[in-house]
């Protein structure tokens, strides 16, 4: 048999087949595979894990929930020694662990599939499983081995892929398959999956949930990160909910309802008071019907999303991150071209108009991602304030600046939008995030646009300056503007929107409109459920 | 008919290996850095002071070998200060690549006149270039022997490095790693592969072959040394590199091309064309490459938006709903 | 205030390092380094014709500066400012010497066709790179020397004149720009340049476009998204930078040469992007780079006269500057100022 080079733990893959099952019925049942104690994560003054416990029982699907910034991906990242915890101890197959990097992790058999994925697209799959630790022969790669080896584990766990195919061909399901079968070959006992489903079609979906009743068959350990309840449901053992950085509960899957598990996951504590208004009625000033478009891979991220917004109401997006959201906002916006369909402002079709035209007819846009799109970070606010009307008077004058024009506004909008800083030539890169935000919709919002597109308004901005965020979006909504809000925050929607969209896979799932709207439906709409589907869900919890 | 049989007959062939040679080491060298992700505009200076410290190399020991190898030296220290400042202090690569062609060209003339006294070119003074290789099969192949004997050997590693290089990239690991560098570095730092290393590693190969590149272009192609004698074929390595994505056969093609053009204007030159036009026509040859190719990689939005509709209306639509 | 502060101290200690590293190189090529400092200096400044002809040597270098910083501002390379100043040369020199017409028409139909020769040079590359994302400093640079043969051929093949020389015949009197004093060649090219980095100044400071070309160069995503026509501005950045570098051809030719000959004005297209570059970009700051580097230029004259030295290591001298300056910057950002550098060179 060829030596896998460099690979100390391949081999248990092929000898754990004899041996796992066994330590499975003796001892290992009772003995927990991953435990973490009282671990504690912060980033500056923000707590991501506050005081956590988990502990995961060997031979088992282990699923942890929570909304966008629970602490999750933290949590599995300190697991994986991607991150050192600020306090808390790491225990492993009951050893006590100090976990400086992945390799450690890896070396004490625990793998990690990340939510974005590591591929070398040029690579073949084989090449691609095997990288960094590859087969060696004579000074040279043994390709024939890596792929004999590669189609072997592939058939053991079920992960069907062909060896020999370029990874850059594949479908994101496939990919994925890859990543698991990487971690498998450097010899993981502990599986921890970050969002896998996020990216699967059901079918693939389905499958990958068959493989990892697999893993667990042969003794291994599987952790996975959801926020689909209805997957969870099925295919976990024991579910863990984390809300705000701690540990709300950890239960057996079995016995446990879904609006419990919504309920724990939301919890009733948070979320802000839905603002009291009037319900608007005015004429559409955006129609969007029949909408596709790629994404920057460019597969298709929007397809087929028909919908308008009226004059004086907020209309919200709701869903995970990555279900076509960004895409939908920047087509809107003219920064990305549609495939597909048609958009109406103002009564003007602007589908395949440039930016500028856009804004011209009427939009202002308040960018998800504010630093690469929203600002120029090197620049002073009065600079960061001028974009986009540099060619209008009275901010220009034949194509000469009115740099004291610009200035008085730039003062009087910082006043406006309490946005502290020393004055109007502070650099904005030396402003917190929240006061940057103030920036881009002090922007945005003294346009004189009949529609507002805002993407993530408050995302990483504190409380405080949420308030206030929040504040102004209803001011604009009495001023009558149209108002497209995209959000992966279910509550800043619930306290914002009259009626809310839930897109998931770049489809619009259902709306849901007025006062009734819960944050469970809402959160089994996000999971792929249909509308009548969220409503009976809702009704049987 | 007349002229077309003076133009092309076997003499251009031979022509054409000899003018590819020289670039053609600078290019496959340049597919290290290509490949790892960066952009060497150094090359053109890297090949430069390779020349000039092969010629000087071989005028102080009077061996042509010993020339070849303060030749790559000295490319090789170019190289390096290359790496240190794109990769380990993250400085501008264009910046940096310029100044140091500049740096190549103002250090090498320098040094020319406190050597020799005087500027311009040097040969003579013990200067040998290295040995013709004459295949001792050749003469039984007629004209196919003309065509493949009687070059430096310089010319022969740089066509035997065409396939060494794919073998390199497809079958070693430090070939892999480069590779995977350049494309996805995040997948590379995941599997715990250092960037820097695999970055200075490949700068410094490239260094390597610059330099033996320069060393060709002073003691085999020609044996002198003349101010700027790389005379943007470092440049024009880089516009290959551009369209070929550093892959050695696509490399090779393109210096066959540039080659060709190279021999085939020196061969216009004798019916009478002006020998400025007729050098002018490598540029223009890489020029027109490199905007030709530009072209054809243009977004290919409608057959895009096609694709994407035939896959989704081939799926039937469900929600995902279990 | 004291970061800009810090910021020009360090920038004053890589030159100083640049400086001795050259000092260095000059030990290494067997000459004294304050022996080739001190007849630098008295090269550049011994006298009121030395110091003329300084200026006359930044002129070029100074309006080459300019047209790199119009690219380097839009983020884009200009690295084919030699090219358009060969082609803007040999323009101004035709329509000098073809043509008669009166005395101050003349000059300015010649600068204007300097100016658009540059742009015609530069405008393949141009609208390749904005239109197809071509790599525009490669192909700039390839232009150079297509630039340089094709000049070479007209003048020797088409326009040469009579006599042993390659050049072409004498540029007419009338539209020759008008010389400064009476001891010196130094012209008006001087004042054309030191007025057009103030124009240029004005107009990335205050005018609409320069603002967006600007925001185009530091966060093009920025500016994509505020409605700023990318393509559009590219084009024109290209081609704008294209024009002057055109012009400093001209200006040579007209104020300097009178004529257009055979390595006519070599390197002066490179000094400038170096001048640029160590200014960050800004018109104002390569007036003061291209004084420096016209001192040197200038004293090198000097030196090789009196020192064994070849001229070319000032080339080194102003590379090793330029090296040194770009590492300066991410040492100091890397020592925790997380302001050093950030800007500098992403334009």
């Amino acid at each position: 048999m060829t030596v896998f080079w460099g690979c100390p733990a391949a081999l248990p893959v092929e000898g754990r087949r004899r041996i796992a099952p066994a330590k499975h019925k003796s001892w290992a049942a009772m003995s927990l595979a991953i435990e973490l104690k009282s671990i504690t994560k912060r980033f500056g003054t923000f707590v991501a894990n506050d005081n956590v416990n988990l502990a995961v029982e060997r031979g088992r699907i282990h699923a942890i929930i929570g909304e966008n910034g629970a602490g999750k991906t933290t949590l599995m990242n300190i697991l994986f020694g991607l991150l050192q915890p600020d306090e808390g101890e790491i225990w492993i197959d009951g050893n006590r662990m100090t976990l400086p990097g992945p390799a450690v992790a890896i070396s004490a058999g625990v793998g990690m599939v990340h939510q974005h994925f590591k591929l070398v697209p040029s690579l073949s799959v084989a090449e691609n499983v095997f990288l960094g630790m590859e087969v060696v022969k004579n000074g040279l790669i043994d390709h024939a081995a890596q792929i004999e080896k590669t189609a072997r584990l592939s058939k053991q766990f079920g992960l069907r892929v062909d060896p020999r195919e370029r990874v850059g061909l594949l479908s994101v399901g496939i990919e994925q398959r890859i990543e698991i079968l990487k971690v498998l070959v450097r010899g993981a006992r502990t599986i921890i999956l970050d969002e896998p489903t996020a990216v699967l079609t059901p079918q693939e979906s389905r499958e990958l949930f068959q493989t990892l009743k697999g893993f667990v068959a042969q003794g291994m350990t599987v952790i996975f990160i959801s926020h689909h309840l209805e997957e969870v449901m099925e295919v976990s053992d024991t579910v863990t909910v984390l809300r705000h950085g701690k540990e709300v509960a950890t239960r057996p899957t079995a016995g446990l309802s879904k609006s419990e598990l919504v309920q724990m996951m939301v919890g009733r504590s948070v979320g802000f008071d839905r603002r009291p208004r009037k319900p608007g009625n005015g004429e559409p000033v955006l129609k969007v019907r029949d909408l596709w478009a790629r994404d920057d891979r460019r597969l298709p991220a929007v397809a087929g999303v028909s919908f308008d917004v009226k004059a004086g109401e907020i209309v919200g997006i709701a869903g995970v991150a990555g279900n076509g959201q960004t895409e939908l906002a920047e087509v809107i916006a003219g920064l990305r071209p549609a495939s597909h369909g048609s958009i109406a402002l103002a009564g003007k079709p602007v589908a395949g108009l440039s930016a500028s035209k856009i804004r011209a007819t009427g939009l202002a846009h308040v960018p998800g991602d504010r630093l690469a799109r929203g600002v120029d970070r090197h620049a002073s606010i009065s600079s960061n304030i001028l974009m986009g009307r540099q060619d209008q008077a009275p901010w220009s004058r034949r194509g000469i600046i009115s740099r004291g024009y610009v200035r008085q506004q730039t003062e009087a909008l910082i006043k406006r939008f309490d946005i502290r800083a020393q004055g109007p030539d502070s650099v904005v890169k030396r402003l917190s995030g929240g006061n940057i935000q103030k920036v881009v919709l002090a922007r945005e919002f003294s346009t004189d646009a009949r529609f507002l597109l805002i993407d993530q308004p408050t995302r990483g901005v504190d409380i405080g300056a949420t308030e206030a965020i929040h504040a102004e979006i209803m001011r604009q909504r009495a001023e009558g503007r149209a108002i497209l809000l995209i959000s992966v925050q279910l509550d800043e929607l619930i306290a914002l929107a009259d009626r809310i969209f839930v897109m998931f896979a770049g489809r619009i799932m259902g709306e849901l409109a007025g006062d009734g709207v819960s944050e469970e439906e809402l959160g089994f709409m996000m999971a792929g459920a249909s509308r009548d589907k969220a409503a009976a869900l809702v009704e049987v919890g | 008919m007349e002229i077309l049989e003076r133009l092309f007959n076997v003499a251009l062939i031979v022509a054409t290996l000899r003018t590819t040679a020289p670039i053609l080491l600078v290019a496959l060298g340049g597919s290290f850095t290509t490949k790892a992700g960066i952009f060497n505009i150094g090359l053109e200076g890297q090949m430069l002071v390779g020349a000039f410290f092969a010629v000087i190399g071989t005028i102080f020991t009077g061996s042509p070998w010993l020339g070849v190898l303060a030749g790559v030296a000295a490319a090789l220290v170019l190289a390096y200060v290359f790496a240190l400042l794109v990769v380990t202090f993250r400085a501008n690569e264009v910046v940096v690549g310029l100044a140091l062609n500049i740096l190549a060209s103002g250090m090498t003339i320098s040094l020319l006149k406190a050597i020799f006294g005087h500027r311009g070119s040097i040969f003579g003074q013990g200067l040998v270039g290295l040995p013709v290789i004459r295949l001792p099969f050749a003469r039984e192949l007629g004209p196919v022997g003309q065509m493949i004997s009687g070059y430096t050997p310089l010319v022969y590693l740089a066509f035997a490095l065409v396939p060494l290089l794919i073998l390199f990239y497809r079958r070693t690991r430090l070939g892999l790693y480069i590779r995977v560098v350049g494309e996805k570095p995040e997948a590379a730092e995941a599997l715990g592969i250092s960037i820097a290393r695999i970055r200075y590693t490949s700068s410094l190969l490239c260094g390597v072959l610059a330099g033996l590149a320069g060393a060709h272009l002073s003691l085999g192609y020609t044996t002198m040394f003349t101010e700027n004698m790389s005379s943007g074929r470092g440049f024009m390595a880089v516009a290959i590199l551009i369209f070929s994505n550093g892959d050695p056969w696509r490399i090779l093609a393109g210096c066959l091309l540039f080659g060709f053009s190279d021999a085939l204007s020196l061969r216009l030159q004798t019916l009478g064309i002006s020998s400025y036009l007729v050098l002018a026509v490598p540029y223009l040859v890489a020029l027109a490459a490199l905007f030709a190719l530009s072209y054809r990689a243009r977004p290919k939005l409608i057959r895009e938006t096609l694709e994407s509709m035939s896959r989704v209306l081939a799926k039937p639509v469900t929600g995902k709903s279990l | 205030m004291s970061g800009r502060l810090g910021a020009l101290s360090g920038q004053a200690l890589a030159i100083v390092l640049a400086l001795a590293l050259g000092a260095v190189v000059v030990l290494a090529v067997g000459e004294s380094p304050t022996n080739v400092l001190v007849t630098l200096i008295n090269g550049a400044f011994g006298s009121p014709e030395r110091i003329a002809g300084t200026l006359l040597q930044a002129t070029p270098i100074l309006v080459c500066g300019i047209a790199a910083c119009i690219s380097l501002r839009g983020g884009l390379f200009n690295i084919g400012i030699e090219g358009q100043l060969f082609m803007g040369g040999f323009a101004a020199a035709w329509v000098g010497f073809s043509f008669s017409l009166p005395p101050f028409v003349h000059m300015l139909a010649a600068i204007a066709s300097a100016a658009l020769a540059g742009l015609l040079w530069i405008a393949i590359p141009a609208w390749f790179r904005a239109r197809y994302n071509t790599n525009e400093v490669v192909s700039t640079i390839l232009t150079n020397y297509v630039a340089v043969l094709i000049t070479s051929y007209l003048t020797i093949n088409i326009f040469k004149a009579p006599g042993g020389l390659s050049e072409t015949p004498p540029i007419l009197p009338s539209a020759h720009l008008p010389e400064l004093f009476s001891f010196s060649r130094l012209n008006w090219g001087l004042v054309i340049g030191l007025a057009l980095a103030v124009a240029v100044h004005f107009f990335f400071q205050r005018t609409a476009r320069g603002y967006a070309i600007s925001e185009m160069g530091a966060n093009p995503r920025f500016a994509e998204y505020g409605g700023i026509d990318i393509k559009r501005q590219c084009l024109f950045v290209l081609l704008a930078s294209g024009a002057v570098g055109g012009l400093a051809g001209g200006i040579e030719a007209l104020g300097v040469h009178h004529r257009f000959m055979e390595g006519f004005a070599p390197g002066f297209g490179f000094d400038g992007v170096i001048a640029a570059l160590l200014a960050n970009g800004s018109p104002l700051g390569t007036i003061a780079t291209a004084l420096f580097f016209g001192a040197l230029r200038n004293g090198s004259l000097l030196l090789e006269v009196d020192t064994t030295a070849s001229r070319e290591i000032i080339t080194v001298v102003q590379a090793l500057i330029i090296l040194a300056v770009s590492a300066e910057i991410t040492i100091r950002r890397k020592a925790g100022d997380s302001t050093a550098g950030e800007r500098r060179w992403k334009f």
